[in-house]
């Protein structure tokens, strides 16, 4: 980043040429960031000018039309910026993933925001987190991980106390305060890594390699500030109670959007960071409480909205088995890019049949009678996370596995086995009560119901038609 | 060619698909559906039979690319180790349809669950691809899980989360063991006939590979001690679900222990042969002995499955241990022959043991009696059925058994013990026939119907099918030893 000032200050001093070439490339490069950040604001002048009716399918169209800019993208492995940012593979799948989840999450979000007096910032809210989640996605540079915690953090907690009550305060709170500190946590860790290799370039990290202290501090605040945004425990705590105090539609961004974008952003540190600091072992060390916490915890749950929150944690646990494999396996990539796009489809289909049918688990008793369709989607979002083949979670999972083993982390894939029978466990006590006698008849919910139906479509073609994906990643 | 494999194996599907698409489909269309459906899988199974298996190795292979990136492939084909087994699962899954026709209680679910099942039994059976076995394996869990939730009796619920927990932990053991598999072989592929002609694991890994599989396998089995699932999920299953259960998804267990821990990790099988036998003799005993202790006439069924389980399991384990291929291949033969009997007779038995609960709506052997001056024909088809599974000489179960223990006899003459399960089963069965059908009838059961013509018309071809194996094994054992003959080293 400091180097990219040096840049920008040379280039303004009389920049050649080729400079300016290279400054037309680099933002060339960056289009659907900008298409997405043009949205946000576009979203915010339509708002300012009352028509929030407009902003919600400007929000829709802009997004959409950021992943089609991305697909040119795909294959291309360069730095920009000055080794800033990356332009890779984890960066451009996670805007090829994230960007259309956004654009569902929007779409849930007008039911519950429609006739407030600010809905139109709800959307642009949206797509401004965003644009910090991808910065995370492509970080080249420890100051791109500190602002795209930052950008994604102020967002989402504007969007969690959105309705206005004490629930939704009472959770934006909780997740301000937690974000304050684990943010200067890191940041604070971050400077060791700065004054042991004197740059804040990822690339540069091979220099900690005879600084182990520093390096050790440096990590473990990087996984202090990207566990919070990802929800790893022991970083989880704000995670429920966020997700519970939100609307349904914003609790289902929180679980993808910031995740993926964090976990990418361990990605690629992970990729730049010696493995002599031992890194390895303590990412492997928090999948395993991770993945155990979440599932044991969320078999306690009455509350469905808590329930996938306990279980997104579990999930980020199985997100790191792909991160700790990264340097070792040819699977690690390819693993990490399928399941954050299964990820993305399963869990925004199940939080649109939760906004269908409530957030109370009684509520979905007799689902499955009253409603066959949503129900049976809701199966198969389910199944799909515990790993059933032959959905998008059987792939995702699959490859992950896979590349524990072959990263030579045999124990961590027999973790993560045991810990999807338990999370069956979690999953069946929505799936059991569904199919008995129906108590009532959840309201028709249109919104709601064509979001499942792409989730559903995307879930199993993700599952079935995993080549699609993998052909394009290796 | 014409695809007669896939055409068979998802022809299922694609009624399952029809009625899920069409809402207001009638019941009698439903179960029309149904018995059309897995009539012409049927169908193409006979042709496959027809058209025979070549011996050596798979034929009728049908292969199209699915995930190339990672060496997944759609693979499907048989060797004569699948084809009576397909035969088999066609046949059971026919009469259940004609059985269930009565099903008034969501008939269009119950059917098209019941194809979704048909299409993944068979999907395991000739599946060639180890992610495609896994796909269908773990289908097959979705689908009983949901029938026996769906349609079962009292505790169904339970039962079914029972067994769904139990079986998918044991299954994703397997899914360790096929990546280890995997990332072993050279180039990496998922394909089944390279990890057979050429099995990459050996060492420690095969072994830890082999427990892996063994673990997945005896719990769908079920060998004692992971049995537990088996009677809860019994009980508490409609009918035709037990008759399937039994007849066909305890096959998916020992036919995993063939096709995967036998031929891909072969010496580690070798080696732990003996501790493979001592589960299987332990299980045929215990089984035989907790049956014996029964009073409810279905988890008396249930028990001897365990029982007849644990005899293909010793039949699998003297063919590994063998070191005369001759005697080996007896062994298999007998151990896959069993599989086939074991889906007849013991379908037919719950078949007939549905048709008494149907009827008199109890189980209890206690307070049933003279069902066969009642209900002759009933009663009739019960007792050759129960001889049958007591291993009779001229019935099913006999030529399998026998060459088991002959088999037996020649590599590990002490687990002959497990004979002793015989006449346990047998003295089960006579007791089970002289308090529930022979005697007076007591009052209460003397208006009692006897079988209509669809009860006859689905219990009739079963029994047929148990006295033709008993009478000419040889029709089914010269295509099973085609293969197992140029198997074994």
């Amino acid at each position: 980043m400091i180097a990219l000032l040096q840049g920008m200050g040379e280039g303004m001093q009389g920049m050649g040429g080729g400079q300016q070439m290279q400054m037309a490339r680099d933002l060339a490069l960056l289009a659907p960031e900008i298409a997405v950040l043009l949205t946000a604001v576009g979203a915010l002048v339509l708002e300012m000018l009352r028509l929030p009716r407009v902003a919600l399918p400007f929000t829709v169209i802009g997004l959409l039309v950021a992943t089609g800019l991305t697909v040119p993208l795909l294959g291309s492995e360069t730095p920009i910026f000055m080794d800033t940012f990356r332009v890779d593979a984890l960066s451009v799948w996670a805007k090829l993933a994230l960007l259309p989840a956004t654009a569902l999450c929007a779409v849930l979000a007008y039911p519950e925001v429609r006739d407030t007096d600010r809905e139109g910032t709800v959307y642009a809210l949206f797509s401004f987190t965003t644009i910090g989640a991808l910065a995370l996605a492509g970080a080249g540079d420890v100051m791109f991980l500190v602002l795209g915690v930052l950008l994604s953090s102020l967002g989402s907690f504007a969007l969690v106390a959105y309705p206005r009550d004490d629930r939704a305060t009472e959770a934006a709170m909780k997740y301000l305060v937690f974000g304050s500190v684990t943010g200067a946590v890191m940041i604070f860790g971050l400077t060791f890594w700065f004054g042991a290799t004197g740059s804040t370039l990822l690339s540069e990290l091979g220099g900690l390699e005879g600084a182990p202290l520093a390096a050790a501090f440096g990590l473990v605040a990087v996984l202090v500030g990207l566990g919070y945004k990802a929800a790893i425990a022991p970083f989880h705590f704000w995670a429920p109670d966020a997700y519970d105090g939100a609307p349904v539609s914003v609790a289902a961004f929180l679980s993808i959007v910031p995740k993926v974008g964090a976990i990418f952003g361990l990605s690629q540190v992970a990729s730049d960071l010696p493995t002599g600091t031992g890194w390895p072992l303590i990412v492997a060390g928090l999948a395993t409480l991770s993945m155990t916490y979440g599932n044991l915890a969320a078999l306690a749950q009455e509350n469905v909205v808590r329930l996938l929150a306990y279980s997104s944690i579990a999930q980020s646990g199985y997100f790191l088995l792909g991160v700790v494999a990264l340097d070792r396996s040819n699977l690690a990539l390819p693993s990490l890019v399928v399941f954050a796009a299964a990820y993305a489809a399963m869990n925004v289909g199940a939080f649109a049949v939760v906004l269908l049918a409530g957030r109370d688990l009684r509520e979905f008793a007799g689902l499955g009678r009253s409603r066959p369709a949503a129900g049976a989607a809701m199966v198969v979002f389910l199944i799909s996370l515990v790993g059933v083949p032959p959905l998008a979670g059987f792939v995702g999972k699959f490859l992950l596995f896979g590349a524990a083993i072959d990263a030579g982390f045999v124990w961590l894939a027999v973790v993560a086995i045991l810990n999807s029978v338990l999370s069956l466990g979690v999953y069946l006590r929505i799936v059991v009560p569904m199919y008995q006698p129906a108590k009532r008849v959840p309201a028709p919910a249109k919104v709601a119901s064509a979001v499942w139906t792409i989730s559903l479509f995307a879930t199993v073609a993700i599952g079935v038609a995993a080549q699609v994906l993998l052909g394009r990643v290796s | 060619m014409f695809p007669i494999v896939s055409a068979t194996l998802f022809l299922p599907l694609l009624g399952a698909a029809l009625l899920v698409a069409w809402r207001g489909a009638p019941p009698r269309v439903a179960h029309g559906v149904g018995v059309a459906a897995s009539g012409l899988s049927l169908l193409g199974s006979a042709w496959m039979w027809a058209r025979g298996a070549s011996g050596e190795g798979f034929s009728q292979v049908e292969e199209v690319a699915w995930i190339p990136s990672i060496g997944v492939a759609y693979r499907v084909g048989l060797d004569g180790i699948s084809l009576p087994l397909v035969l088999m699962t066609t046949i059971l899954f026919f009469l259940s349809f004609l059985f269930s026709a009565s099903i008034r209680e969501r008939p269009r679910s119950y059917v098209a669950l019941f194809l979704l099942l048909e299409t993944a039994s068979i999907g395991v059976f000739v599946a060639l691809d180890a992610i495609l076995f896994y796909v269908f394996f773990e289908v097959t869990l979705v689908g009983m899980y949901f029938i026996i939730a769906g349609w079962g009796y009292e505790g169904r619920q339970r039962a079914a989360l029972m067994f769904f927990l139990y079986t998918l932990l044991g299954s994703l053991p397997l899914l360790l063991a096929i990546l280890g598999l995997y990332l072993a072989s050279d180039p990496n592929t998922f394909d089944m006939r390279s990890y057979i002609a050429d099995p990459p694991l050996s060492g420690l890994a095969a072994v830890l590979a082999l427990i892996a599989m063994l673990v997945t396998f005896f719990v769908k089995i079920p060998v004692v001690p992971v049995h537990t699932w088996l009677p809860a999920a019994h009980v508490e299953a409609p009918t035709a679900g037990s008759v399937v259960l039994a007849g066909v998804l305890l096959k998916l267990g020992t036919y995993g222990l063939v096709r995967f821990a036998l031929q891909m990790t072969p010496d580690a099988f070798r080696q732990l042969a003996v501790v493979v036998l001592v589960f299987g003799v332990f299980s045929a005993l215990y089984g035989a002995f907790v049956a014996l202790a029964q009073t409810d006439l279905k988890r008396l069924v249930a028990y001897t499955s365990v029982n007849h389980m644990g005899y293909v399991v010793v039949g699998v384990a003297v063919a590994a241990a063998a070191t005369d291929p001759a005697v080996g291949a007896l062994a298999l033969d007998g151990a896959v022959l069993q599989m086939v009997s074991h889906g007849f007779v013991t379908g037919g038995l719950f078949f007939l043991v549905g048709m008494v609960q149907d009827r008199a709506h109890t189980r209890e052997m206690g307070e049933l009696g003279g069902l066969l001056r009642v209900t002759p024909v009933l009663g009739w088809a019960f007792v050759l059925a129960a001889f049958a599974s007591l291993g009779l000489p001229g019935l099913a179960h006999f030529p399998a058994e026998f060459q088991i223990f002959l088999g037996t006899l020649q590599v590990y003459p002490v687990a002959a013990v497990v004979v002793l399960g015989i006449v346990v089963t047998a003295g089960l069965y006579l007791k089970a026939i002289q308090s529930a059908f022979m005697g007076e009838a007591p009052e209460r059961w003397s208006k009692l119907g006897d079988l209509g013509p669809r009860e006859v018309l689905t219990i009739a071809p079963v029994l047929a099918l148990v006295v033709l194996i008993g009478v000419a094994p040889f029709l089914v054992l010269d295509v099973i030893h085609a293969t197992t003959g140029a198997l074994l080293p």
